[in-house]
């Protein structure tokens, strides 16, 4: 099977730091892929030159045979790549239904349809019962998770997760973590996940990719990158050695 | 939107007040056409005008988020639109106004779409700009004559039915006759923003304005979306300024590019409840008579002439905004309701 995206040698440099360089990553449909680092990696740059906020100066990006390395967030999207952030970017003024349905509308432009698609998916999420709560008013693990479901709303084929278990208590953690499986089991998206805490990635991802000053440093099953000392010395710590 | 009163309780209640309404703004003239008071006639018609601009401004600056602080350049590109097309091509009131429309609309579209690249601050100050730059080409463009402006010729006769099928009324009738077209200008005006609200466009609108990364990522072209909010505020002050000319049956640059047409249908949403459909409705029904008022009885006699008006005015409007930040419409009007119809105060939750 051809793969979903490929990122072929992408060069990103901000003025004179190079924030990303000759990077290429594949992502098969169906997978999940982890994405880890440590902080200033290039990791969340990596997200936005896929997701379109930023385009790499070098090398191209390429989703199902089309070309999207100088595409716009907007197109992106429509052709089937969603994300979330770092930072939450709920519509703060909106309630969380509103916020899906703005989603839902990609794939059909009336309401209607729009709002039942959402109601359906905050059930899926988790979110039922709190439809008419202005995002604004949400804990920080619940507008993270109306970040995910605003985002499956646009029906996207790569689910793009940048730290969305991040600042979570340990339930919050668990509860996240739960989610995605579900995602990937019930919905079939391939997923990437950029993460900082370990634990969720290693279980959750079929593969995982080590970024290190903006260059990838290695590949593979979660096993086989726990064991490697590159990846310990850089990023692990000492604490993992002879864990995995 | 509904969100802040409770319920089903409210249906029978929302009922009672809008067939109240409708009665009271269709009822409004008379007694003063049969007194032979028109002025208060004209205060309705400039109460209703600036509601509907108001309602017009509040897509772009309430819904889409996006300040703009040029409105009038659309209410001029209206008036005179439509008053060239009548004095020059003979067109009913009416497809002058529809020929204004469309005309606002490309000029705002092609003005605009550059400027969408700005953010915040930076549109607002474009907007500003762009209201600068039309004021010297208001007047000296020979088209329009310059700052001789443009006459609007009225055709003698005519029944009521007549004046409001051209907006004409050479004779009696006028006040009446003119208020009655803002009425329902401003109805359609506040039908199609309600529509608007409810439809993908009202939704992607909020959406930009709330978080414009965000928006994108969803798959919202966020520049399509800030032209069509400008574009639809561009056609309602169109419309607005096609009345207003054959109203004041001229149009000078001074006058259509008055700052005014900026600043009272942004203060109208602001005061009375920014990005609400009924905000800038409430705002205007309590900020223009308030201000002819003033203008009524401290404009005049002893005081004349010292701007005593104006100073109370500004101060009415400041006390408004610091006591009401969001907007008079974010009162407890159910909870006042609910207490007026005798019952217990509905404890709903604070808007």
């Amino acid at each position: 099977m051809a793969p979903l995206l490929q990122v072929e040698r992408c060069t990103k440099r901000f003025g004179g730091l190079v924030a990303n360089r000759d990077v290429s990553l594949v992502i098969e449909p169906g997978e999940i892929v982890g994405l880890i680092g440590p902080n200033g990696a290039g990791k969340t740059t990596l997200f936005s030159c896929i997701s379109g906020s930023l385009h790499p100066d070098e090398g191209r990006i390429v989703l199902n045979g089309t070309d999207i390395s100088r595409a716009r967030p907007e197109r992106v999207c429509r052709l089937g790549i969603a994300r979330t952030w770092q930072v939450v970017r709920s519509f703060g003024r909106m309630t969380v239904l509103e916020n899906v349905i703005c989603g839902a509308l990609r794939r059909s432009s009336r309401v209607g349809p729009a709002r039942a698609r959402a109601l359906e998916l905050l059930a899926f999420t988790g979110l039922g019962g709190k439809e008419d709560v202005v995002a604004a008013a949400l804990t920080l693990a619940d507008k993270k998770r109306l970040e995910i479901t605003r985002a499956l709303a646009t029906s996207p084929r790569l689910l793009l997760l940048d730290e969305a278990m991040s600042g979570l208590t340990p339930f919050e953690t668990t509860a996240a973590v739960e989610l995605v499986r579900r995602i990937h089991a019930e919905l079939g998206l391939a997923i990437c996940v950029v993460e900082h805490v370990m634990e969720v990635v290693m279980p959750l991802s079929h593969r995982v990719v080590v970024l290190d000053h903006g260059e990838k440093l290695t590949e593979g099953p979660p096993a086989e990158v726990a064991r490697d000392e590159r990846v310990i010395t850089a990023y692990l710590g000492d604490r993992y050695r002879g864990r995995a | 939107m509904a969100a802040s009163s409770p319920p089903a309780r409210a249906g029978r209640a929302q009922q009672v007040a809008w067939g109240l309404a409708i009665l009271v703004a269709l009822l409004y003239p008379l007694p003063f056409e049969r007194s032979g008071q028109i002025y208060y006639e004209t205060v309705g018609f400039l109460v209703l005008l600036n509601a509907m601009l108001g309602i017009g401004w509040n897509i772009i600056g309430g819904w889409a988020g996006q300040f703009d602080f040029g409105p009038s350049i659309f209410f001029a590109i209206g008036a005179y639109t439509a008053a060239l097309l009548s004095i020059h091509s003979g067109w009913n009131a009416w497809i002058a106004l529809v020929g204004a429309v469309v005309v606002a609309v490309v000029i705002c579209a092609a003005l605009t779409y550059p400027v969408t690249r700005l953010r915040g601050h930076y549109f607002a100050i474009a907007t500003v700009a762009m209201w600068m730059i039309a004021q010297p080409i208001g007047a000296t463009w020979r088209l329009i004559n310059g700052s001789q402006g443009l006459f609007i010729p009225v055709a003698a006769g005519g029944s009521f039915v007549h004046g409001i099928l051209t907006m004409e009324f050479p004779g009696r009738g006028k006040g009446l006759g003119f208020y009655y077209l803002s009425l329902l200008l401003f109805a359609a005006t506040l039908a199609g923003a309600r529509a608007i609200e409810r439809s993908k466009w009202g939704f992607y609108f909020r959406a930009v304005r709330d978080d414009q990364d965000g928006a994108e990522a969803i798959g919202i072209d966020s520049r399509l979306y800030k032209v069509i909010a400008r574009c639809l505020m561009a056609a309602i002050f169109a419309a607005g300024g096609t009345l207003y000319g054959f109203w004041a049956l001229a149009v000078f640059p001074d006058q259509v590019l008055e700052v005014n047409w900026n600043i009272l249908p942004m203060m109208a949403a602001v005061v009375g409840g920014l990005g609400r459909l009924w905000g800038p409705v409430l705002g205007a029904v309590v900020l223009i008579p308030i201000s002819q008022l003033m203008t009524a009885t401290l404009g005049s006699g002893p005081l004349a002439g010292r701007g005593i008006d104006l100073i109370i005015y500004g101060a009415v409007i400041m006390l408004i905004a610091g006591w009401r930040p969001n907007g008079l419409l974010s009162l407890p009007w159910a909870e006042w309701a609910a207490r007026v119809r005798g019952r217990a105060p509905a404890r709903s939750a604070k808007s």
